[in-house]
């Protein structure tokens, strides 16, 4: 096995095996475990105190009314005074008295606050249902009569419902894959400089440096810290396919996705195309460019100072990118979507769009590339001597007797 | 064998090493001695192409490549090991970036640890042990790999006489082994037991080099070492006695000025009786030291 192997899974295991990253991993999964289980005991607490019951006299209209409404009706609550006790006890909303008198329909709702406007119009077409009804029969009419009667105007709504879906896939897939990004960046960053700095002017340094060349080791720590990203990409698909698979014995949530199914999709095409790459190629350089920003403070103990440079441009991309979602004509987003570190941002909003041709989208994936790879290099050379210094000089310093170098 | 020719290196106005040459043949030890800032940590560091030099450093006739990093034992003069691994983790992975395989080297780590009497099995966490058995774990990774060429710089530090005596024993078995070994020491009594010849560097400079017995010969039979009823101040007043050093009891060391006195004070002192102790001999390592030191001084 080669050196630079031996450096990356001693590097990836130690960080496998440390507690941060378990609770990496699992706080995501806390999050929504603890939001989900929250959700469900409030609804299923105030479930009942947001339930109406319907009394009557009349078995007929209570059941007419209870088989048209069952969403939010307490049924087992029939007559007032169980009612009023429950009312009382805040475990009703409210109840709802339905009478006739003189062939007139009347409702009375009784509760603490005002009638909902959808409970209202529930109701309001009940009465007018049964009113009607009552007053086609009163008046003794002929078949035609009630069906001229019947007649009501229409009214319907004409949406563009193709284009309504393709722009929310658009925003959605753009919100998705910088946010990736830009959490990816944000986590790995901080762990990326501290796994380089915290070696930083140790003479465990000179040992290593004794045994293999300074970019194989570079390049070894580098692919190590990766391989623990696609871990825990890997572990939050695999979560994320669980989860939908369980979500999905949901009768609710199944309805929703099949309702959407062409907006799910469209997202999905956004994301799993050259847009995944620029993501792994932003996560890398970005990678690399932690890693130099560790070899260059000036001992171990300024390791966590040393992210907040990668970090700063990292968010510098994603403000960045907001303005422009809804102007991706704008020349600086062109220019943007060629430029490494902003590329990765800037080149998956027009591809998502569709606003530019797979030539312009190659070439700037070969700049990036370009770029990683002289980024490497330059930085594979300067390794050792930036890891082996101890001087007291600031990391501003550094980096410029690293270019003069 | 490593061949040193003629390296310099400056930091800044700094001249750190000057023109520094020296040869270690396989099978032979070099103790690499000086005061602090000599440039012994740096003329490591140049041999390990940690910095930049001009001059000429080979080993086996070739300038030293990645290749030959597999055949290098080195130990720094700070310690320094991976706290949160245990013994056999951190032995395990500094021997594979030595191009050693695990399951070659992992039935060999009980034997070592007996070897060095390390308090600790292989499971134990380097964090867990104390700085002495660290030590010796760091040296077990700095042999395990049987390098041909040994640099270790100050091995000595930090050990205790028996534990000294446990390197002691590895130094020479790796250098029946045929590895060339050089290392730097304050401890003159360490270079004389083991080293086959010496470097002392003085701010940069060679200022000896050659064996045991050459470098102490340059220096003539200067030091007599007597045992005589007469007071220090008749000793001091001999022809030739330069400075006198009571060592116990009545047992003196004449520091003499001219090694061809030595006859005459022997004439003076037995005068035709006999007497315990007459023995005149080069200047040990330690005084040359001082002695090469104290040229700075004056």
């Amino acid at each position: 096995m080669s050196k630079t192997w031996v450096v990356t899974f001693e590097t990836y295991l130690r960080q496998i095996k440390s507690w941060s990253f378990l609770f990496m991993i699992l706080g995501p999964f806390v999050m929504i475990a603890l939001t989900v289980g929250i959700s469900y005991i409030s609804a299923n607490s105030s479930r009942s105190s947001q339930q109406v019951a319907i009394i009557s006299d009349s078995k007929v209209l209570r059941q007419s009314y209870l088989q048209q409404h069952q969403d939010g009706i307490n049924t087992k609550i029939t007559t007032t005074s169980a009612a009023k006790k429950a009312l009382k006890a805040n475990h009703l909303a409210g109840y709802l008295t339905i009478s006739t008198s003189n062939q007139q329909l009347r409702a009375d709702y009784h509760s603490s606050k005002v009638m909902g406007n959808g409970l209202k119009a529930q109701v309001q077409n009940f009465l007018n249902q049964v009113q009607t009804g009552r007053n086609y029969q009163e008046a003794k009419l002929s078949a035609k009569q009630k069906q001229a009667l019947a007649q009501t105007p229409i009214l319907k709504q004409h949406v563009a419902t193709k284009d309504g879906a393709t722009n929310l896939a658009k925003i959605i897939s753009f919100w998705i894959l910088i946010t990736m990004i830009y959490i990816i960046l944000i986590t790995y960053s901080s762990i990326t400089a501290q796994e380089i700095a915290s070696d930083k002017g140790t003479k465990i340094m000179e040992i290593i440096f004794s045994s293999t060349t300074a970019t194989s080791y570079f390049v070894g720590k580098i692919l190590g810290i990766l391989l623990v990203i696609v871990t825990q990409i890997a572990i939050y698909l695999l979560g994320g396919w669980a989860g939908y698979g369980l979500a999905m014995h949901n009768a609710g949530i199944k309805r929703l996705v099949t309702a959407n199914q062409s907006l799910v999709d469209s997202v999905i095409h956004n994301i799993v195309n050259l847009n995944l790459l620029y993501v792994l190629l932003g996560v890398i350089i970005y990678t690399i460019l932690a890693a130099y920003s560790g070899a260059l403070v000036s001992k171990a103990e300024d390791a966590s100072k040393a992210a907040q440079p990668v970090v700063m441009l990292g968010m510098l991309g994603f403000f960045a990118a907001f303005p422009f979602q809804n102007n991706l004509d704008a020349l600086a987003v062109k220019i943007l979507s060629y430029v490494p570190f902003f590329s990765s941002y800037f080149m998956p909003m027009r591809v998502i769009n569709g606003t530019v041709s797979l030539g312009e989208q190659l070439a700037s994936l070969v700049v990036l590339l370009a770029t990683i790879a002289l980024f490497a290099l330059y930085i594979g050379r300067q390794y050792q001597r930036l890891m082996l210094q101890t001087d007291s000089e600031n990391m501003w310093q550094h980096l410029i007797h690293s270019f003069k170098h | 064998m490593l061949s040193i020719q003629h390296i310099s290196k400056e930091f800044g106005p700094v001249k750190a090493l000057n023109d520094v040459s020296f040869d270690v043949p396989d099978g032979q030890i070099l103790g690499l001695i000086g005061q602090n800032g000599a440039g012994k940590s740096t003329t490591f560091h140049s041999i390990l192409n940690f910095i930049d030099y001009s001059g000429s450093i080979q080993w086996q006739g070739h300038t030293l490549s990645a290749e030959d990093f597999n055949h290098i034992g080195y130990l720094p003069e700070e310690r320094s090991l991976m706290t949160k691994l245990t013994i056999e983790q951190q032995i395990v992975y500094l021997a594979r970036l030595k191009g050693q395989p695990a399951k070659v080297i992992r039935p060999q780590i009980d034997d070592w640890l007996e070897r060095f009497a390390v308090k600790g099995t292989r499971k134990s966490k380097i964090n867990d042990l104390s700085k002495g058995n660290q030590q010796k774990v760091q040296l077990i990774c700095t042999l395990i790999h049987q390098p041909d060429l040994l640099i270790l710089d100050e091995p000595f530090s930090g050990l205790d006489p028996v534990n000294a005596d446990l390197l002691k024993q590895a130094i020479v078995a790796a250098k029946e082994r045929g590895a060339a070994i050089i290392f730097s020491s304050h401890d003159m009594e360490h270079v004389t037991a083991v080293c086959d010849q010496l470097v002392m560097l003085r701010k940069g400079n060679v200022a000896l080099h050659g064996s045991l017995d050459d470098v102490r010969e340059q220096f003539g039979k200067t030091e007599l070492f007597v045992t005589t009823d007469w007071p220090a101040e008749q000793l001091r007043a001999l022809p030739g006695v330069g400075s006198v050093t009571k060592r116990h009891g009545n047992r003196y060391v004449l520091h003499l000025t001219d090694a061809a006195a030595g006859p005459n004070i022997f004439d003076a002192l037995t005068q035709g009786h006999y007497i315990e102790e007459f023995s005149q001999q080069p200047p040990t390592l330690d005084e040359i030291f001082r002695l090469k030191v104290g040229e700075d001084h004056v």
